[in-house]
């Protein structure tokens, strides 16, 4: 390595480390995630263990067998030496004793029952409903629901619960709270046929908005450009406005003009069309304005890079295309249009991987609805890691989702790169090097 | 193709660039658009072409009123100054572009192409891009497409002006021998002089957006109808002298008889080109000091400053001993001084 390169790496430095933040950790992290069942209930950190009523059902099938399972469901509350002990903090030793004689070493399933049995106290009756309820408490020995903070102290109370030695490892697993590595996600994204409904939207969103953006783009550029300059200049500002618009703000009209008592109902009234939400009413209107509200947006800059790049061809060509008998038409198909392959294949190639990230607009305009009809890709991965209608936020089968996408889009970024030869349009330098 | 312009004007915005031009060129005809840059020689032939639309005047070719057709209509190639190729298109594509908006059948594009690609002889480049072309042949592939569709008027904008001097030498020609074997009318808009005389039929000088005079190129060399046509044309150019005419014609302490047939009085202006004063001549002399001599090789270009100021130039064949600050008396050819009177207009 000579100077010259040290010298070149030096000034690519801080692009390097750019890259190394912004986009390989992130992708890194995203792998890691996607191969693990983080959730809001796993936390991200470290997990306890603890199993509760609920997950007693799904115990068989983690391998743990009938006979531990009762043994962990039933049981629950005994009067013996420790629990009376505990009972004797709080509520005095001449109760503990009297409780023991009644019922010492006796116990019972449910704490009514274990309730019931403190009303025998007659010495010194505890009174208060909520007083007897915190006592019958203390007596209680099931672990369902108790959290362990280590996996030493779990093991330890379920030996001290007589469960057998060849279901305690499989249960440990099963009661562990915090996340582990797995590859569930997957296998999850395979089988749940939304996948198959979110991959389809997703292509069809990108499909069409991206036919949207260039189409209109190339129109607004080609009519812009048989203009007058300032006429021209104008009409692409107004059309550049959605973009600078903050998204928010710019849906946010959109709603206003399409919800049930905005303008176009509004205006469609007096012709006696019932005032529906235009936006949100069927799945084909939710597209039609998805669409529309990506398109408006993304056609300016195609406008704005199209425009451009039809400046930059000499009018001298369209005055002999004129005289070489082309009409518009012709002009356009034959002169203007093969030399914007360059500007229109770096917008479609662009916008493509840009939108099938992007899902701000939909979830501004219909947030995947009606129901869940133009729900995408990213979107549901937003959803679910992000913003789950349940609150249990799948980290990891979202991790899972963007990682589907983080592989499509490098993979669309090499198939560009070989398939349009991206090498063959940059026109070689003039001066030799 | 008779080309009939009548009365054209053109104005950009408030400017008028051209006022009331008149111009006819006759059918198989080639004639030069010369004059200064910004005179309006390229507004002319966009007219004549329709790519500009005029504002006043009417154009015929042949019987026909083409005033308001679009150029997608008219029988007219165009060869652009800077050639205007399509980048995006081979040499083949580029001279069969008019053929293919026509619609016509492939095959019967290729044997025209083919046709016209020999013509200008660049049938073994067909397959090459534009870039890929040296600019001589860059210029035989626009001649090439501003041919293929048979047009009835062939227009050149400065055709030359990006070539090198040989290159230059030999397009001339050229065109010219397409320009005669096609019998096609053209029109070529140039600046050098040069190019004008040597491959039109007529010049047309312009000025100012007007046409100062509009003749062949030896009657324009010969009988400038004015001071600004006598010093457009020749190289080196006319020398001119202000002298007062009484009588005879009389410049400082020099004098020289009036021409037969000229009455003039007053201030005039003398127009005496190079190449008719010097001792090799038969004549009334002038007599001046050598000032600067500017060796030429079969002939040097001599200056003599006169004793009021004012400055002659001659040629001079090669081989003669005149020397710096010499004082020397010369003759000059009196039948080929122009007269030219105080606002320059022939006498
Ligand atoms: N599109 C235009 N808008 C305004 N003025 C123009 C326009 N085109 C030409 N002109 C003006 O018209 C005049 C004539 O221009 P033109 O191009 O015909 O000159 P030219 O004789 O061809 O000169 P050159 O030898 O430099 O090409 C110039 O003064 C120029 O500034
Ligand atoms: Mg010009």
């Amino acid at each position: 390595m000579n100077r010259q390169t040290l010298l070149g790496l030096g000034f690519l430095s801080p692009a390097l480390l750019a890259v190394v933040m912004f986009f390989l950790l992130p992708v890194v992290l995203t792998v890691v995630f996607a191969f693990t069942n983080m959730s809001t209930s796993t936390g991200i950190l470290g997990g306890e263990y603890q199993i509760s009523e609920s997950d007693l059902r799904r115990l068989p099938a983690a391998g743990v067998r009938e006979e531990a399972v009762e043994m962990l469901a039933g049981a629950d509350y005994a009067v013996r030496a420790d629990t009376l002990a505990l009972f004797a903090a709080e509520f005095g030793d001449k109760r503990a004793q009297e409780l023991e004689a009644l019922h010492g070493g006796a116990s019972f399933d449910d704490r009514r029952a274990m309730e019931r049995a403190l009303k025998d106290l007659r010495r010194d009756p505890i009174r208060s409903v909520r007083e007897r309820k915190a006592a019958a408490e203390l007596f209680r020995i099931s672990i369902l629901g108790q959290r362990f903070p280590t996996e030493a102290a779990f093991v330890e109370a379920i030996t001290a619960l007589g469960i057998p030695e060849a279901d305690q490892a499989a249960l440990t697993e099963a009661a562990y709270t915090g996340w582990t590595f797995t590859t569930q996600n997957f296998e999850l994204l395979w089988e749940l046929p939304a996948t198959w409904r979110y991959a389809l939207n997703s292509a069809l969103y990108v499909v069409l908005t991206l036919a949207f953006n260039v189409g209109f783009g190339l129109f607004l550029a080609l009519s812009t450009f048989y203009l007058p300059t300032r006429t021209a200049q104008t009409f692409r500002a107004i059309w550049f406005l959605p973009r600078i618009l903050p998204p928010v703000l710019y849906v946010l009209m959109w709603q206003w003009l399409t919800w049930d008592q905005g303008f176009i109902s509004a205006i469609l009234r007096p012709f006696g069309i019932e005032p529906i939400n235009w936006m949100r009413h069927t799945a084909t209107h939710a597209w039609t304005f998805i669409v529309l509200i990506n398109g408006c947006v993304g056609a300016s800059l195609g406008m704005i890079l199209f425009s451009s790049s039809l400046r930059a061809i000499p009018e001298t060509q369209l005055f002999a295309a004129q005289v070489d008998g082309a009409n518009r038409w012709q002009q356009v198909r034959f002169v203007l249009l093969p030399q914007m392959r360059w500007p229109i294949l770096f917008i479609t190639s662009y916008q493509t991987l840009s939108l099938l990230t992007s899902f701000e607009y939909i979830l501004l305009a219909t947030d995947g609805g009606p129901g869940r009809q133009t729900e995408v890709w990213a979107l549901a991965a937003y959803h679910t890691a992000l913003s789950n209608y349940g609150g249990n936020l799948e980290y990891g089968l979202g991790a899972a989702y963007a990682l589907a996408l983080v592989i499509i889009g490098i993979l669309l970024s090499a198939l560009y790169l070989r398939f349009f030869n991206f090498r063959d349009l940059v026109a070689k330098p003039r001066i030799e090097q | 193709m008779r080309i009939e312009l009548q009365n054209f004007t053109k104005r950009f915005g408030d400017t008028t660039v051209i006022e009331d031009m008149s111009l006819s060129v006759a059918s198989g005809e080639m004639i030069a658009l010369l004059g200064p840059s910004g005179c309006g020689k390229s507004t002319t032939l966009f007219a004549i072409s329709g790519i500009h639309r005029i504002d006043g005047g009417t154009l015929h070719f042949g019987d026909r009123d083409v005033t308001r057709l679009p150029p997608q209509d008219r029988p007219v190639g165009v060869v652009f100054q800077n050639y205007a190729l399509y980048p995006h298109m081979s040499v083949a594509e580029n001279i069969g572009f008019p053929l293919r908006v026509q619609k016509l059948k492939p095959a019967e594009i290729k044997s025209r192409v083919g046709e016209m690609a020999e013509l200008v002889q660049i049938g073994n480049l067909l397959k090459r891009k534009p870039q890929q072309l040296s600019g001589g042949q860059q210029q035989r592939v626009a001649l090439a497409r501003a041919l293929v569709r048979k047009p009835d008027v062939l227009l050149l904008d400065e055709p030359l002006a990006n070539l090198d001097a040989k290159l230059r030498l030999e397009m001339r020609s050229e065109i010219r021998r397409l320009q005669r074997e096609t019998g096609i009318t053209a029109i070529l808009v140039t600046h050098d002089q040069i190019e004008a005389m040597s491959m039109c039929d007529r010049i047309a000088l312009m000025k100012d957006g007007r046409i100062e005079q509009i003749s062949t190129p030896a009657e324009m060399y010969e009988r400038p109808a004015s001071r600004y046509v006598a010093g457009f044309l020749g190289n080196p150019p006319i020398s001119f002298v202000n002298a007062d005419a009484n009588g005879r014609l009389a410049f400082g302490d020099n004098a020289l008889p009036l021409p037969s047939g000229i009455a003039a009085q007053g201030p005039v202006v003398i127009g005496l080109r190079p190449e008719h004063f010097g001792p090799q001549h038969q004549g009334p002399c002038v007599s001046g000091q050598v000032s600067f001599i500017e060796p030429q090789g079969r002939e040097d270009l001599i200056d003599v400053t006169l004793p009021d100021g004012q400055r002659l130039r001659a040629i001079v064949p090669a081989g003669h001993d005149v020397a710096l600050g010499q004082t020397v008396n010369w003759q000059v050819d009196l039948s080929r001084i122009h007269l030219f009177d105080a606002e320059g207009a022939r006498l």
